[in-house]
């Protein structure tokens, strides 16, 4: 299969110096599902502006369905859909409304319009609410019709920039299932970003782990997790500043160890045959006068992976809406 | 084509807007009316202190008032572009293949449309009133025609401000700011014998009392082109300043 989205050296530098995206290389195959997984802050909104033409890029080559960002845009909008991360539609107009806006704007005859806007209202499942206007609707139904919006014109790629943040579980549910079925059954490629490990982990074939501006792993999800080759063993000690050295040059000479970082609760170990090394650790730091507060044992997620790489912890945030930084001015 | 068809959509989805909030149309309506019927009552005396072009004050303020409206239209068009931008509305819009001019287009020719009802109800209203316009019905469109293009003119300024500043409070401010004194410094509802020289010398530069003069002779002299076609002439040069620095904005936006 070939590359429909292949981002070469992507750096973006906001007008007030801010280094969005740092030197970023990956590529999106067709009809993948591709996932960028960040916290917040990370850049992925702003590598979606960009890929969306909505941002110009600093320096560096992307190109969309063989198209140049650059000198291509109007080519890329007639076969992309876009959800940003923002809900947008019209509270003024009602659901169905939104919907056939869209495919206006999209250039579908009029004839096409009404049929595949009532496929779509079914799909996100808003058909009772099709008529009522969409400032009524519950923040989740807003998303859904989002989406649908985003999908009027069949589009060949979908961006999705956190589409389920802040949305209650069935809602998330919900949208994964189209999601999974849009990709299956239509092929659509899917490029999402998302602060949720289990989100990536459940649609995504392949993904980018992107922190402050730069990816630091990609594969796909149990790639990423072999990679990290082991189980984990979190430690959390009472006084881990203290004791965090002494501990790590102990546990360092046992058999089946492969790596210790420093993490959030204080020490990750990384080995082989975890399970069996538990008491072996327990035993040696407690003869060293090393006071545990926690040892949890688990094979490898996500949350490994990140953790790994960043030497924190995801943590997916809620969002707080500032305008002014939703729209990055152009230069 | 398509530009015209997107236009189009967008001109609808404004009006949608429009209608689905009354009360905010009704609002901006408030302030004429009261100044149509409470002024012209307040100052009904003037026609007997100075010789008034239509006699009454009702028909000489009526063309100020017409203008005063189609001035607060034209400085609120600048919040819809700062709404569609703080929605991300503007974004969504920009993500397809719609034709770019189309979107300032579609706001510009609903401002025009908008101001024509409006103007359409206060006319109606200073005739129930008992003003009349004597040129008839080519009259009242020649007002209509000024009207629209004279709010398309300010509609420029707010939504330049607006693109520049993103702020709605800022483009109410600053339109707050130009209303009273452009409004006051003009023929549009005092007679230019009436004010102190300085006022009179204001007055004669002020681009509102052109446009006002325009309207005030249709309704109550006759076609005097001699005042209609400055005034057209002086709408288009502040339409090119402000339209030029909204086209300006716009680019930098979407570009
Ligand atoms: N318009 C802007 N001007 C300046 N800095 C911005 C702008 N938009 C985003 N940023 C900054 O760029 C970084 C990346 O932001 P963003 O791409 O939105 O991250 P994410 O979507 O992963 O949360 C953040 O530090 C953010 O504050
Ligand atoms: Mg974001």
């Amino acid at each position: 299969m070939s590359d429909i989205i292949s981002v070469k050296n992507l750096v973006e530098v906001y007008s007030d110096g801010t280094k969005a995206v740092d030197d970023i290389t990956f590529n999106v195959k067709e009809g993948e599902f591709f996932g960028f997984l960040g916290p917040n802050g990370a850049g992925k909104s702003t590598t979606i502006k960009i890929l969306t033409t909505l941002l110009r890029k600093t320096s560096g080559t992307v190109t969309v369905a063989g198209h140049d960002i650059s000198s291509g845009a109007p080519a890329i909008r007639k076969i992309i859909g876009v959800q940003s991360q923002e809900t947008t539609v019209d509270g003024d107009l009602t659901g169905r409304e939104n919907i056939t806006l869209q495919g206006h704007f999209q250039q579908i005859e009029g004839s096409k319009i009404k049929k595949r806007v009532n496929e779509l209202l079914q799909l996100v499942g808003l058909e009772s609410a099709a008529d009522k206007r969409a400032r009524n609707f519950s923040s989740g139904m807003k998303k859904r019709l989002d989406l649908a919006t985003a999908l009027i014109h069949e589009p060949k790629i979908l961006f999705l920039d956190e589409p389920t943040t802040g949305l209650d579980p069935q809602s998330r549910v919900a949208i994964w299932s189209y999601l999974e079925k849009l990709n299956k059954e239509e092929g659509t490629t899917i490029f999402l970003t998302t602060q949720y490990l289990e989100e990536a982990d459940k649609l995504c074939k392949r993904l980018a782990i992107i922190d402050f501006g730069k990816i630091v792993a990609s594969g796909s999800p149990d790639e990423l997790k072999r990679e990290i080759g082991a189980d984990s063993i979190k430690i959390g000690l009472e006084n881990c500043e203290r004791d965090r050295e002494n501990a790590k040059s102990i546990i360092k000479t046992m058999t089946g160890v492969k790596e210790i970082i420093n993490s959030e609760e204080c020490i990750n170990v990384y080995a082989q045959n975890a399970s069996s090394l538990i008491a072996d650790i327990v035993r040696a730091l407690d003869s060293l006068d090393i006071r545990l507060t926690s040892v949890t044992f688990s094979q490898p997620s996500l949350d490994d992976v990140f953790t790994k790489h960043t030497g924190r912890k995801i943590r997916a945030e809620q969002l707080v809406k500032a305008p002014s930084a939703m729209f990055g001015r152009r230069r | 084509m398509t530009l015209l068809s997107d236009t189009g959509y967008i001109f609808v989805r404004y009006l949608k807007k429009l209608i689905r909030n009354p009360i905010l149309l009704f609002f901006s309506l408030f302030q004429p009316i009261i100044f149509l019927v409470l002024f012209t009552q307040l100052l009904s005396k003037f026609s007997s202190l100075i010789v008034l072009p239509g006699g009454s004050y009702l028909e000489f303020a009526t063309a100020g008032i017409l203008l005063q409206n189609a001035f607060g239209s034209a400085l609120q068009s600048g919040n819809s572009i700062v709404a569609d931008i703080d929605s991300g509305y503007l974004q969504k819009m920009l993500v397809t293949p719609v034709k770019r001019p189309a979107i300032l287009l579609g706001r510009l020719t609903s401002d025009a449309f908008r101001v024509v009802v409006q103007s359409a109800i206060i006319l109606g209203l200073a005739y129930a009133l008992g003003a009349f316009v004597t040129t008839g019905v080519v009259g009242i469109l020649l007002i209509f025609f000024t009207i629209a293009f004279f709010g398309l003119a300010w509609s420029g300024i707010s939504l330049a401000l607006g693109m520049r500043t993103r702020s709605s409070e800022t483009v109410f401010a600053i339109g707050g700011f130009l209303t009273f004194p452009l409004l006051f410094l003009s023929t549009a509802l005092f007679p230019i014998s009436f004010m102190p020289s300085w006022v009179q010398d204001i007055s004669m530069f002020n681009p509102i009392s052109y446009a006002v003069n325009a309207i005030r002779v249709l309704m109550t002299t006759g076609y005097d082109w001699g005042t209609i076609l400055p005034a057209w002439g002086v709408i288009g040069l502040v339409a090119v300043i402000t339209l030029g620095a909204t086209l300006y904005q716009f680019r930098k936006v979407v570009s």
